[in-house]
């Protein structure tokens, strides 16, 4: 691996150019440059009790969440309504 | 000519001193609990034009709009600003926050030149808007958030106008209270005045200025240094406010190019028919109060680290709202859901470098809860007071660490909660229970800090009781985000309990006795925005969120997660549904193989579940 992309993502050198992927078990998502999380496994939970007896949301209010599709390690979270757009991060290097 | 290194070192450390000696005297003369207990405060140096010289501690997303506030009396008095005047502004569509947030700021002359302005706010005691303290849930628009100016000359030379301190004054509830806040801020900027003349003495005006010169150029290089470290990109982030059935959001999209960083807010929610709105003056302010403390934690705070920056907030938006909308509850409100995306964003940019991973942080007590009580004291005098609790906070997870329990905020390095004790010696009310509050704390890796929950009842009241008024969005959305997989911190939760109703109809729990709102006889009704009685034996019960947490919740170590369980600050059902510990049955350890086995068995049931979709 050549750097961090997230703490739980990592920037990798493959045969296609350098790659966005899983830190746990480096499966490449994306390359460099272009949004990953389509190419994640993706879940949405209800928030309502979603970490605890504390999350006491209203149902339309969802964790969203994104899986790695290899070894599912969560690699990243949203609170989101459903019909909201993916918050999308992309690094140029 | 450029000032030695050494003779450099000092003046900026002696400008930082008066600042902090400055924020020393106004909470030492302020008498409003808002001020000297929760340090919702701020006082900074400018140069002469009015860009920032020395930002100070309290609330950052002041630094930048007291700036502002210079320039708008710069503007207003060309020509007429003399030695010893002191002028005030409050009127956000000019520079301030909201009207209660009162900028006093005083030019400093030597020799008969103004070679720079010292500027301060406090949260006055009340400003006169249409509900006690401030913060208006029933404003209709700015004419109903009190008194407000544009500017205007409150001292003269040395003399006090007190004409213009009585029009203040007839306009508010408790102006001897009102009158010491205003005193305070006086007295702060005398003493920066003193400390800055001092220090010109010392030194001679060119050295000085030659200084404060180097020491914004030093800032500049340097951030634009650290951000060239950094890779480039575009990170986004999203934060929702809701008021009674309306939900808004503010939309950010931050990109990095080189030495530049553009917070994009396109997209955020047209501005509310709500006092939640902020002006675009704010929304600078906000989104430099994370930016101060996470990526410039060793650069000087001052127009340097300004320069590298822009920002689009679109007009008639949420973010950058149009007279006359209503803007008291901007603090808490669209302020700080720009600081809020702000600190995710920025925290998302950090995390990709090892070198600076360690300063990323998931969002902080991202919630505040504005919620002042108001009527007569046990004393028989009018009593108006925020719970300073919003201040306590909740420390966000760090890439390396959990977040702090209760561990304040990141838009305010200085704040802090009042004693129960304080609290009950000027407010006829007595706490029940406060406390840290169980899966309050985003989970992840690194769990986010707890935040708190407390009660209520009234004691000793004159008239049976007070009202409150609660300014509290974020009951459904949670808005402390986490990072890299981790949880959001749980959303703010405020409850009438109508223990009075249960009484009348027979139950015989004392709830002066209770010690928890399950206990309570009464029947909870969520109260969100407005004005509530506080009566009889009728409770408030608030608790606020935690902070985000990083990284997956069952990469964390189930040691931490029994020494959370054992504190109570996560329930046994989090520590099992959420990050897969099997808790032994004397509850002070787990058993390793079956955490092993249900940590495997969960990973899988995510790969499962998304096949089957």
């Amino acid at each position: 691996m050549s750097a961090a992309f997230s703490g739980s993502l990592a920037i990798v050198d493959t045969d296609d150019g350098q790659m966005i992927a899983c830190q746990s078990c480096e499966r490449p998502l994306v390359a460099t440059g272009q949004p990953w999380k389509p190419n994640a496994a993706v879940k949405e939970l209800p928030m309502h009790g979603a970490g605890g007896g504390a999350y006491e949301s209203a149902d339309h209010v969802v964790l969203r969440q994104f899986y790695c599709p290899g070894c599912g390690a969560l690699l990243d979270t949203e609170t989101a309504m459903s019909d909201d757009p993916f918050l999308n991060d992309v690094i140029n290097v | 000519m450029a000032v030695d290194p050494i003779t450099f070192s000092i003046i900026r450390h002696r400008l930082y001193r008066v600042v902090d000696e400055a924020v020393i005297t106004l909470k030492h003369v302020s008498g409003s609990a808002i001020t000297n207990e929760g340090h919702d405060l701020m006082v900074s140096l400018y140069r002469a034009d009015g860009s920032l010289l020395m930002g100070g501690v309290g609330f950052l997303h002041h630094l930048t709009s007291a700036a502002e506030a210079c320039k708008a009396i710069i503007r207003r008095f060309e020509g007429r600003i003399n030695e010893g005047d002191v002028f005030l502004l409050n009127d956000p569509y000019t520079a301030a926050l909201h009207t209660s947030d009162i900028y006093l700021v005083a030019p400093i002359h030597h020799n008969g030149q103004l070679v720079a302005w010292s500027a301060c706010f406090v949260h006055v005691y009340d400003i006169g808007a249409k509900n006690p303290g401030g913060f208006c849930p029933d404003a209709e628009d700015i004419y109903t958030e009190g008194y407000s100016s544009p500017g205007v000359r409150l001292v003269n030379k040395g003399e006090l106008n007190q004409d213009v301190l009585d029009t203040l004054l007839n306009m508010v509830r408790s102006p001897e209270m009102v009158t010491l806040d205003i005193r305070s801020m006086i007295a702060c900027n005398n003493v920066a005045h003193d400390r800055m003349l001092s220090l010109i003495d010392k030194y001679g005006y060119d050295t000085v200025d030659e200084a404060c010169s180097q020491l914004i150029e030093q800032s500049e290089q340097q951030l634009r240094a650290r951000l060239r470290e950094l890779p480039d990109g575009t990170w986004e982030s999203r934060q929702y406010l809701e008021v009674l059935d309306e939900v808004y959001k503010v939309n950010l999209k931050m990109t990095k190019s080189g030495d530049e960083l553009v917070f994009d807010f396109t997209g955020s929610s047209p501005q509310s028919k709500y006092s939640v709105n902020c002006t675009q003056w704010a929304s600078l302010g906000g989104l430099f109060a994370p930016l101060f403390p996470l990526i410039c934690y060793d650069i000087t705070w001052n127009e340097g680290c300004i320069s590298p920056i822009k920002m689009i907030a679109p007009e008639g938006s949420i973010v950058n709202c149009t007279r006359p909308a209503p803007v008291s509850v901007a603090t808490v409100g669209a302020i700080q859901s720009v600081n809020n995306a702000a600190c995710t964003t920025i925290g998302k940019m950090l995390q990709t470098s090892e070198k600076y991973a360690k300063e990323a942080t998931s969002v902080w007590h991202a919630n505040h809860f504005a919620i002042f009580k108001f009527g007569r004291s046990q004393r028989g005098g009018e009593a108006i007071g925020i719970f300073t609790e919003t201040f306590a906070g909740a420390g966000g997870a760090r890439t390396y660490a959990d977040g702090v329990d209760v561990g304040g905020e990141i838009p305010n390095p200085i704040s802090r909660m009042a004693n129960v004790e304080t609290v009950e010696n000027t407010f006829p009310i007595r706490y029940l229970f406060r406390r840290r509050m169980t899966d309050s704390g985003g989970p992840g890796k690194y769990r986010g800090g707890t935040g708190m929950e407390f009660a209520v009842v009234q004691h000793d009241s004159p008239d049976g009781g007070m009202h409150y008024v609660v300014s509290g969005k974020g009951a459904n959305f949670p808005m402390s985000e986490g990072l890299a997989g981790g949880y959001p911190g749980a959303p703010n939760s405020y409850q009438w309990v109508h223990n009075n109703e249960a009484k009348a109809e027979g139950t015989n729990v004392d709830v002066r006795g209770t010690q928890s709102i399950e206990e309570m006889p009464g029947e909870k009704e969520d109260v969100t925005w407005g004005v509530f009685p506080l009566m009889g034996d009728d409770a408030l019960y608030v608790r606020w969120n935690g902070g985000g947490g990083y990284g997956d919740p069952l990469a964390r170590d189930p040691d931490a997660v029994v020494e959370d369980v054992v504190g109570g600050v996560v329930s046994a059902d989090a520590a099992r549904d959420v990050y897969g510990v099997a808790i032994n049955q004397s509850g002070n350890g787990h058993d390793a193989e079956g955490t092993a086995a249900m940590r495997s068995s969960m990973r899988s049931a995510r790969l499962v579940l998304e096949a089957a979709e």
